[in-house]
């Protein structure tokens, strides 16, 4: 496993190491953890990260080439956010980073340190759905589902954006997310729905 | 009678981010593939050089057509001719830009996707014939496929002079119309993560049948089919592309046998555009001789495609319009350097539709005539072969209600006279037809100790709302609420009877498949049952002779007991039965109906066509949840209007390539280009068909629809646009 540590503490501010300079810093109280070789393979690098996903605090120690959405899925098991281009093409891999949109496929997780993520499994409280959740199960906002962790994380983003004002502010505001299955009248429904709970 | 509407049972897996999809499988020791393809479209392999690959961090293994994961057959029953026989890595041939040249398998996903990219082919390349233009002049009739219909001329009468009857029409019309290849791009990649143990394959592979997909690939590893474990609970999407097995899921397979390890492989957007199959190209003239009066004497229907997949002719043509002369025939285009075409959404309906719809709109506009009017002039009542009357038809008053709740009679007759500004406004209609049929299946009813019943049939749910559709019917068949039953599908370890009903959510049939025979289980069960309480020990019945069931309960001798308690007095993990389907009564023919009616604003010096409105009735017998109903009507008609409005799979001819094999270039609808359709359901279930009354809906309003765009778009502007899709370019030509 390349996850090392969570919820003990480790300082949520963003730090970025190569491998060499995690050894140098190894013994310095800024970096309690220096970063250990991946189990399997031992890539040329290795950037240790420290950053919040869905309220708890993080460290990865990751190839530098991996992406904010192969984190999640292949390090975290947070499998909800879908690969669906891996282009910042289809919008399935939508999350929020810091309450903002963006595409994970593009987004290098690197990059991410001191960065609060947010899911679609960081959505809902407990049992309770978010109303944007609520509002897509009662509109029937979604076929396969595959496109749906996405279309939610923008549907609460644009809520919270104030771009949920009119049918046409949806529209444009939702046509990063494309949904094979159709289901576009239905999503719309179900953001004016969740607009008018909010 | 309100209309039964249910939530989707596996909606709050799915905004949650639980429900887990094939690729979302992880399991100890998994490696991960990476498929590298071919640059070019014809030649062979004549070197790789892997040494930087595999000198690349985290490499495990790398196959190519020279050190290949062993297969030991050939895929088997439809896939046979709907999917790529030839196996991956089968030799140094190449025969399609974008095909299998390898595959890398490593610890991590970047490491297998970055080897992959070390990978340096050299090849001996060859002018690809990858232009299904140029083939078109050489295109042959098709092989005939034992027990498949396509492909084969239909006449009628059988000593048919169809010229000479087209000749004798008071009007005749021939039109051509051209439909580029198009894309399933469900937005699940295909993906497949393959486990061995004890020579039993585990595969968590999205397919729409397991059973068959078990089948296929129990052929291809040289296995048992028994010994090969579909699981497959959440589909990413089909639309027939997930009908049949493709090359990732042979090769995460493969491979995991060889490696001992298990395998995860999935499919790169790009990738899919040739690794996996395509709607192909057709292209299509009708010749249409009629009378004065509207009525049409004669129909010739010539289609050149790909493949056989896609035969508008059979689909299309006999199901519509009654005319005493009909002559319809198809050519394919065999051995072009291609990816392999298969089965989409409605395949030859959707095209099929497209023409005749489009030819009858200009017929219409021909004789003076109203489109509706037109085709009520030639409505069919039994089929044009062995003229069986259809069991159910009520597409009149599709035509009637949807003109009324559309305002059809604001539809200006003249092309181009209606206005608003910059903006032309035209309206069009089309009629979508499409085969409904059943397969006989098993289903498998439990009554458990918790108080909950399980139904379970080795289909899938892509989407369509079977989840919810399965749950609905058990709670009707038992007299529970459906939140107390679980019903399970996607598992190829599910009960199916095992003839067609493998092939699981195709055609349009999953429901009026399914349904029925959790009725006919649902029957088994409760005797079994009522059974169980009259002689298992510790029943509180326990030799009763009068037991009877109703809504959860039992009753006999005087005392009544709930199933749970009963179940769990005895001590018994539960109580079920299997039950089939009966047979298809053959004596009439079944279809759905719809009738779409469609607005679209063209800006004058844009030529940008925009649709504005869309309204369809529908005729699918019983709607058994109109919520998810509703949800395959709209999706269907969108994925038909975006033939018509953006969708085209683009092949450069001199080098075979799919140029926009992406999800930017290759253009799908997006929420802004869409309105909120209005669907109207006619309920007259179809009893004859089957107990639930319930016909096919998955593929309908896909027919038909790009019609409606086309014939809305010349009402508006006077410009026919044959050749899809109707980009600006064709309307400021």
């Amino acid at each position: 496993m390349e996850e090392q540590s969570q919820d003990d503490g480790v300082s949520r501010r963003g730090f970025l190491l190569t491998s060499a300079a995690a050894a140098a810093l190894a013994a310095t109280a800024e970096n309690p953890r220096p970063a250990a070789a991946a189990a399997t393979a031992a890539p040329a690098e290795v950037v240790e990260v420290a950053l919040e996903v869905n309220g708890k605090a993080r460290t990865l120690a990751l190839d530098p080439r991996v992406t904010l959405l192969d984190a999640l899925r292949e390090r975290l098991d947070l499998t909800g956010t879908k690969k669906g281009c891996d282009r910042g093409q289809c919008g399935a891999c939508t999350v929020h980073v810091d309450g903002r949109r963006v595409l994970s496929c593009l987004t290098l997780a690197a990059g991410l340190g001191g960065k609060a993520v947010t899911t679609v499994e960081g959505l809902a409280e407990g049992d309770r759905l978010h109303p944007v959740q609520r509002a897509f199960v009662a509109c029937d906002g979604l076929q396969c589902g595959f496109c749906t962790p996405g279309q939610v994380m923008s549907a609460v983003a644009l809520i919270e954006e104030g771009h949920a004002g009119s049918e046409a502010e949806i529209r444009e505001y939702m046509s990063g997310n494309i949904c094979r299955c159709g289901a576009y009248q239905q999503i719309v429904q179900a953001v004016r729905m969740a607009k008018e709970e909010a | 009678m309100a209309r039964p509407s249910m939530d989707r049972i596996d909606a709050r897996a799915k905004v949650t981010g639980a429900a887990r999809y094939s690729a979302d499988h992880k399991l100890p020791g998994m490696v991960h593939g990476h498929l590298v393809t071919s640059t070019i479209a014809r030649g062979r392999v004549v070197s790789m050089d892997l040494d930087a690959a595999r000198a690349a961090g985290g490499v495990v293994e790398i196959y190519t057509p020279d050190h290949r994961p062993a297969f030991q057959g050939a895929l088997t029953g439809l896939a046979a001719v709907f999917a790529e026989t030839r196996p991956p890595l089968a030799d140094r041939e190449v025969h399609y830009h974008g095909q299998i040249v390898a595959l890398v398998l490593a610890e991590t996903v970047e490491q297998a996707r970055d080897a992959a990219a070390l990978i340096r082919v050299t090849y001996e390349a060859q002018p690809p014939n990858s232009s299904f233009e140029d083939a078109k002049e050489h295109a042959v009739s098709p092989p005939s496929v034992p027990g498949l219909p396509l492909g084969v001329p239909i006449k009628e009468p059988e000593n048919v002079d169809i010229k000479a009857a087209l000749a004798a029409s008071e009007v005749t019309i021939e039109r051509t119309y051209e439909i580029p290849p198009r894309h399933h791009s469900m937005m699940e990649p295909h993906a497949a993560v393959a486990v061995w143990q004890d020579g039993r394959l585990t595969i968590y592979s999205g397919t729409q049948g397991p059973a068959a997909h078990a089948m296929e690939l129990s052929g291809v590893l040289g296995v048992e089919q028994a010994d090969v474990h579909v699981i497959s609970p959440y589909v990413g999407g089909g639309f027939g592309g997930k009908a049949f097995t493709w090359a990732p899921a042979m090769l995460a397979a493969a491979a995991a046998r060889e490696l001992g390890r298990p395998v995860k492989v999935v499919t790169g957007r790009e990738q899919l555009f040739t690794v996996t199959g395509h709607r192909a190209a057709s292209s299509q003239t009708f010749a249409l001789g009629a009378r004065r009066d509207g009525r049409l004497n004669a129909i010739e229907h010539a289609t050149i495609s790909q493949s056989l997949g896609e035969d508008p002719g059979y689909r299309t043509t006999p199901k519509y319009y009654a005319a005493p002369n009909v002559h319809i025939s198809m050519k394919i285009t065999p051995g072009l350097d291609l990816p392999t075409a298969t089965i989409m959404r409605a395949p030859g309906d959707e095209s099929g539709s497209f023409a005749l719809e489009c030819v009858m709109d200009e017929l219409a506009e021909e004789l003076g005539m109203d489109p509706i009017e037109l085709r009520m002039r030639n409505y069919l009542e039994s089929t044009l072969k062995g003229k069986l009357p259809y069991s159910s038809k009520h597409l009149d008053e599709c035509y009637r209600v949807g003109a009324e709740r559309f305002g059809w009679s604001r539809r200006g007759e003249r092309p181009g006279a209606v206005t608003d500004g910059e903006w032309q406004v035209g309206m069009g209609m089309a009629t979508a037809v499409l085969d409904a049929g059943r397969a006989p299946t098993t289903v498998r009813v439990a009554f458990r100790p918790n108080g909950t019943a399980t139904v379970g049939n080795a289909t899938s749910d892509a989407g369509t709302g079977m989840w919810t559709v399965m749950a609905m019917t058990g709670a009707r068949a038992l007299g529970l609420p459906a939140d107390r039953i679980r019903p399970a599908l996607g598992d190829s370890a599910l009960p199916f009877a095992g003839s067609s009903d493998i092939y699981g959510a195709v055609g349009s049939a999953a429901t009026a498949t399914v349904t029925p025979a959790i009725l006919t289980a649902a029957r088994e069960a409760i005797a079994k049952l009522a059974e169980h309480a009259a002689t298992a020990e510790g029943s509180p019945l326990r030799g009763a002779d009068d037991v009877r069931y109703a809504e959860g309960r039992l009753t006999g001798g005087g005392k009544a007991v709930t199933f749970g308690e009963l179940l769990t007095l005895t001590g018994t993990a539960e109580v079920g039965a299997q039950g089939t389907s009966a047979d298809l009564d053959t004596t009439h023919a079944y279809a759905s109906y719809a009738a779409h009616f469609c607005e679209v604003r063209v800006n004058r010096w844009t030529g940008e066509p925009l649709l504005s409105r869309f309204t369809t009735v529908v005729d699918a017998g019983a709607i058994l949840n109109a919520k998810t109903a509703r949800g395959q009507i709209t999706g269907g008609v969108l994925f038909g209007l975006a033939a018509a409005m953006c969708e085209e799979g683009r092949v450069e001819g001199a080098t075979g390539r799919i140029s926009n094999a992406n999800l930017a270039d290759y253009l799908l609808p997006v929420n802004a280009d869409t309105v909120e359709f209005d669907v109207h359901f006619l309920d007259h279930p179809d009893t004859r068909l089957s107990p639930t009354g319930a016909r096919g809906i998955g593929e309908l309003g896909t027919v038909g629809a790009a019609a409606a765009f086309a014939n809305a778009v010349h009402n508006a502007t006077g410009r026919r646009v044959r050749t899809l899709p109707i980009t600006p370019d064709k309307l400021l030509a």
